[in-house]
């Protein structure tokens, strides 16, 4: 998290004194940008830094589920089961994604390849169902469209 | 000084209050889980709602005072508010009351029955979470039981500055944590959470599902372990509900301590070590008088006593500062003509014990040294030549420093290797079978009274020494 105090301190000089304790989740979003994850260290690294208890950051951590203490998958399909997505057949992507990946939602494949997860509306409904492929939105998703996805993979 | 009018009642608040502090000084009760006089207001619980006239309701612990406004606190508008409240908060509380250590002083449960009385409204499954869960060796959370009210949170950011709790998660599924560094671990007043819980989520599990609270009654007391001088209530079993079988130690034994609300001294906290009072009381006690420790009674032992005074020419004594006002001023009046005296520190920090902190912990480990040290000079590194008589007035004296071949009287309460060394072992009263004062470090005297019988065997310290002046022969 060193190499990130040059942008946190930009951060830090657009706050009056006092509001470290604000910093807290665009620190938090960086280290997980830069690492994949937030580790343990990192939160210890980032208590010190802003000066605010770590009880703090670990309830920013586990209030946000997009925050992760553990290494993902190179790839992180995140399938949209909210409804506009489930009415447009995403319990049958699901179905496809486990019967291909070998893993259920919120597991990763032993290779380290993928990880799948399930999220709710990821405010594209028009073009239901969606797949996020780490930042990458797929939409209007099939089985055949995912098929071909997934080969494309390393 | 803003007038406001409480039910129709005109009420002088002060500047800065809010409605709920007003209402409370004057004696009007607005219900209240989160807001807590010493803890800033968080405003969660909502169940303390008024009704302004002529405005919508709003929660009063939040609301600050406006010349003339006119609340209600009981209006039908605020009835029902308080009874949805009470049916949110409990939508997922278990209702074990039955097993619940907090039955009997729960303000969920004193406020269940007067302002809702009814089930859950939910027809789902009640969410399940963590049971027996720990934040810390002294300290666990049953998190179904929670409402989230956030006391301990804040009690642990503001009052005892650990910062070591707080609230993970989110929605129904948030959770009250320690942080994962441990420090809930090492905060020495982690255990007022349990105090401050309104309800019976946080409990101690040395106390978990051993007394029912309508079976203790609270002595009012002083903590001994440090020249704070804490105010403290002493719990124990009742007397009218005193047990006959099982084990009748029980009956004098201390169940729990809890702070007794001091703004003088302690505030509304006091430390770790006041909870452990047992540990200090409950050690093994000694309750026979030796000579050269042949146990011998109690009256041949006073008169071999007196013996040793009345012949001795240069006699110096050691006085306890864990002795009460009452019995230094016995023991001055006594003996303070004919014997020098000097204070003596029974107690020095323990390994490992906080020794001071700006909260309320003191180096001084002892109750009563300003008393001890008003009437009597600080011990001498050395005794001097020609002392010929000791007396030792209670623990933590090494008798290995104490000049040889002079005969030593020795007065404590507790069972300790020292004892059987005296010329005369008298056995003594603890605090908690006696009345008596203690003056702390600030000049403040606290009251403490008995909360169990004394044995015939021992003796209370304040008549022994008057009986110790008395010329040597059988006791009138």
């Amino acid at each position: 998290m060193k190499h990130l105090i040059p942008e946190c301190e930009a951060l830090k000089a657009r706050l009056p004194q006092g509001f470290e304790s604000t910093l807290v989740l665009p620190c938090l979003r960086r280290v997980q940008e830069e690492r994949g994850y937030v580790a343990d260290g990192d939160i210890d690294a980032l208590a010190q830094y802003l000066g605010v208890p770590r009880v703090q950051i670990e309830e920013v951590l586990s209030f946000y589920t997009q925050f992760r203490r553990q290494p993902i998958g190179r790839w992180h399909l995140q399938a949209c089961h909210n409804v506009s997505c489930s009415l447009r057949g995403a319990g049958s992507l699901l179905d496809r994604l486990r019967e291909r990946l070998g893993i259920e939602p919120g597991q990763t494949t032993p290779d380290g390849r993928f990880t799948l997860s399930t999220v709710e509306c990821l405010g594209s409904c028009g073009t239901a169902p969606v797949l996020v492929v780490n930042e990458v939105y797929h939409e209007s998703m099939t089985p055949e469209k995912l098929d071909a996805l997934l080969e494309g993979l390393e | 000084m803003p007038r406001i009018f409480i039910n129709g009642h005109p009420v002088e608040a002060e500047k800065g209050q809010t409605v709920l502090q007003a209402a409370l000084a004057h004696g009007f009760f607005i219900p209240y889980f989160c807001w807590h006089p010493a803890l800033s207001v968080s405003g969660n619980c909502r169940i303390c709602a008024v009704e302004v006239e002529g405005e919508d309701l709003d929660i009063a612990c939040n609301m600050p005072v406006r010349e003339g406004m006119r609340v209600l606190t009981d209006s039908e508008a605020v009835q029902a508010w308080r009874k949805r409240m009470m049916q949110f908060i409990t939508l997922n509380h278990p209702v074990d009351c039955g097993i619940c250590d907090k039955a009997g002083e729960c303000t969920l449960q004193d406020y269940h029955y007067e302002y809702n009385g009814e089930p859950s409204v939910s027809r789902e499954p009640k969410v399940h979470a963590t049971k027996f869960f720990r934040l810390s060796a002294r300290v666990l959370i049953d998190n179904e039981r929670c409402i989230l009210c956030s006391r301990c949170v804040r009690f642990t950011h503001e009052v005892s500055r650990s910062r070591a709790l707080g609230i993970q998660n989110r929605a129904d599924s948030s959770l009250v944590r320690a942080s994962e560094d441990g420090r809930f671990e090492d905060d020495p007043y982690s255990d007022n959470v349990i105090d401050l819980c309104p309800v019976g989520a946080l409990f101690s599990p040395s106390l978990l599902y051993r007394h029912r609270v309508w079976y203790l009654q609270a002595t009012p007391s002083v903590c001994p372990g440090c020249a704070r001088g804490c105010t403290v209530r002493i719990w124990h079993r009742r007397p009218d509900w005193a047990l006959h079988a099982l084990d009748g130690r029980q009956n004098e034994a201390i169940a729990r301590v809890t702070p007794r609300e001091n703004p003088a001294v302690n505030g509304p906290w006091i430390c770790n070590k006041g909870r452990d009072l047992a540990r200090i009381f409950e050690r093994p006690r000694a309750t026979q008088a030796m000579l050269k420790g042949e146990p011998v009674a109690l009256g041949t032992a006073v008169d071999a006593a007196r013996r040793l005074l009345e012949g001795a020419r240069r006699p110096v004594a050691l006085v306890s500062n864990w002795g009460s006002n009452e019995e230094l001023e016995a023991f001055q009046r006594a003996l303070g003509g004919r014997v020098r005296a000097f204070v003596k520190e029974d107690f020095s920090p323990a390994p490992g014990e906080p020794v001071e902190d700006d909260l309320l912990i003191r180096a001084d480990k002892n109750p009563n040294t300003a008393a001890a040290r008003a009437l009597f000079g600080d011990a001498p590194p050395a005794f001097e030549d020609g002392t010929d008589l000791l007396l030792v007035w209670g623990e933590g004296l090494d008798f290995s420093r104490l000049p040889t071949r002079v005969p030593i009287i020795c007065l404590n309460a507790y069972l300790q290797p020292e004892n059987g060394h005296a010329d005369v072992f008298l056995p003594v009263s603890v605090q908690t079978e006696r009345a008596g004062h203690y003056t702390n470090f600030q000049g403040v005297v606290s009251a403490f009274e008995p909360c169990f019988a004394k044995r015939d065997s021992v003796a209370h310290a304040e008549s022994l020494f008057a009986a110790l002046a008395s010329p040597p022969g059988p006791s009138p």
